[in-house]
């Protein structure tokens, strides 16, 4: 499409009000589109022109929030990351996130995500519980150390990793990848030294060693965190804990106060002029 | 108000098979439980018959050889040993890369995102040329052992 | 740590198995090959060749090692499989169960048929 071509696009778009349908069912609505226009795009216009029942997240539109993950053409995406010509297809299929439960239409109900997540402790665990409490000063760790983990602070909790892996669509207690890759970024994060507190965590039945590397979840992941590393790194390190080859590592310590004051730059003695 | 019962989506086992268009490692992982699965399916029929058959003195082990010249056994035969040389050297992927060790560094994301398992494709892809190759050479071997 | 251990097992059962079953893929499969380079294996699955090597310690003890390692892996992998079906809790228990018995049956039964030939029974 160029700029100014509008061709009219087919949503097959799964609808489900749980007060009134037994099952989810598709309905068709004609969309048009042009270059740069984003499948959430479409959608607003249909609830605005079409069919003003039809639910969906949406918020900031540029691919930061992580609401609008869905299954488009059957693959998950961010709707607002998504433009409609990239399918080069006149009919796209929407639907809901898979093994998320569908709360209405479009809007997969988050609360098995956040509740594995708020389950690895997704915080900073130091011994000294006051410092933890009431810090009293910022915890020195390098730009090295930074790097590390950097990649996986990126997590805006879509669930579209949760979405793409084979294990979590048959797994019901499994933690999903998203769970797993945060745990990583704590334990792995100098700062932290909760390590102990979160292996228990991931280190049961159901947990991290379900995975089996089939990586849909760093392929579908719209924010380039690869999760599946994240997760193998944990896996490295709950092996080298199990078979008691672990170096213990010190925590980041507590900046110390500086020890010498800088000069200050002397303030003017007024700073409106005066007659 | 009344409380929305949300309704459950899970693929289930479906879902190991298809839920897109996904790459690679996605398929050679479901291909590594299959093998797995047919290999155990193997030995418990191996078991059977190197126990109970074998004890029972030369008679009855060379019926029981002379039934595997069925060439459906015989086929049988080489998909399972095809199926073992497919999830050994899977599995020796899985174990360098389950352990990070052949996953590379964590690094910013930068767009176009290129994933760990995305950077060490061409070793992956290396690595099922390597499995063909030698089931084929199991596979010369069961045609010229004759059926 | 317990399922990280068994998980680690796992891997370690998997390195063994590739070596001792490769050994025993190459001598049952590839006669052709193993002709070229001169190793002579006569029809591997015949009686003559088979009572051949029950009678020698390194086959038994490779054959039993393979069996003990097999099992696991095998097991194992399979009850992760069952387990992420999602049954109950006490499927759950049941299905452990039952894999252990199972291979301990299956190792009892696979490990007396090579000590008896290797003890030289007089076979019926």
């Amino acid at each position: 499409m160029n700029e100014d071509e509008t061709k009219q696009i087919t949503f097959k778009v799964q609808r489900y009000n749980s007060e009134q349908d037994s099952a989810p069912y598709f309905q068709e609505f004609i969309v048009p589109a042009s270059q740069g226009t984003t499948v959430l795009e479409g959608l607003i216009y249909i609830k605005e022109n079409l069919d003003s029942t039809l639910a969906f997240r949406t918020s900031c539109r540029m691919g930061i929030c992580g609401s609008c993950g869905m299954l488009i053409n059957n693959y998950p995406h961010l709707a607002c990351h998504t433009q409609i010509e990239e399918f080069h297809s006149d009919t796209l299929t929407v639907k809901s996130l898979p093994n998320l439960p569908i709360i209405k239409d479009l809007v997969p109900g988050l609360n098995p995500l956040f509740e594995n997540h708020k389950s690895v402790k997704p915080y900073i665990l130091r011994c000294d519980e006051e410092e933890m409490e009431k810090p009293t000063a910022e915890f020195a760790q390098t730009p090295q150390q930074l790097q590390t983990f950097l990649q996986f602070t990126y997590c805006i909790k879509c669930g579209i990793c949760v979405a793409a892996c084979p294990t979590a669509a048959s797994d019901k207690l499994f933690l999903g990848p998203q769970a797993l890759a945060q745990c990583y970024r704590y334990c792995a994060d100098n700062r932290d030294e909760g390590e102990q507190e979160r292996f228990p965590v991931v280190d049961t039945d159901h947990g991290i060693w379900h995975c089996h590397l089939a990586g849909a979840c760093s392929e579908a992941c719209p924010k380039g965190l690869d999760p599946a590393l994240a997760i193998q790194l944990l896996k490295r390190r709950l092996v080298s804990q199990a078979i008691g080859l672990r170096k213990k590592q010190e925590p980041a310590p507590v900046v110390s106060p500086p020890t010498e004051t800088k000069p200050k730059v002397p303030f003017p003695e007024f700073t409106v002029k005066q007659a | 108000m009344k409380q929305i019962q949300p309704r459950q989506n899970y693929l289930g086992p479906g879902g190991w098979v298809w839920a897109g268009k996904y790459k690679l490692e996605r398929y050679l992982y479901l291909l590594h439980r299959i093998t797995g699965l047919g290999i155990l399916l193997f030995l418990l029929i191996h078991l059977v018959m190197t126990t109970i058959f074998r004890i029972q003195g030369q008679d009855v082990w060379e019926a029981t050889i002379a039934l595997l010249h069925n060439p459906w056994f015989k086929i049988g035969e080489y998909l399972v040993a095809a199926a073992f040389v497919y999830h050994a050297l899977n599995g020796l992927r899985l174990i360098l890369q389950e352990l990070g060790f052949a996953m590379g560094r964590p690094t910013p994301p930068i767009y176009p995102y290129k994933d760990s398992l995305r950077k060490k494709r061409p070793w992956t892809i290396a690595l099922v040329a390597v499995i063909v190759i030698l089931a084929l050479v199991f596979f010369y071997d069961f045609i010229a052992g004759g059926w | 740590m317990r399922n990280t251990y068994l998980q680690f097992l796992q891997l370690v059962t998997g390195i063994f198995i590739a070596v001792l079953l490769g050994i025993h893929m190459v001598i049952m499969h590839l006669d052709a090959i193993l002709g070229f380079f001169g190793v002579d294996v006569t029809e591997a699955t015949s009686w003559e060749s088979m009572i051949e090597r029950a009678g020698q310690g390194v086959w038994a003890g490779l054959y039993i090692a393979l069996l003990a390692f097999v099992l696991y892996h095998a097991l194992n992998g399979l009850r992760g499989i069952i387990l992420e079906l999602t049954p109950s809790a006490t499927t759950e228990r049941i299905v452990t169960w039952v894999i252990i018995a199972f291979g301990i049956i299956a190792f009892i039964g696979g490990t007396y048929v090579p000590l008896a030939l290797l003890a030289g029974q007089e076979l019926s």
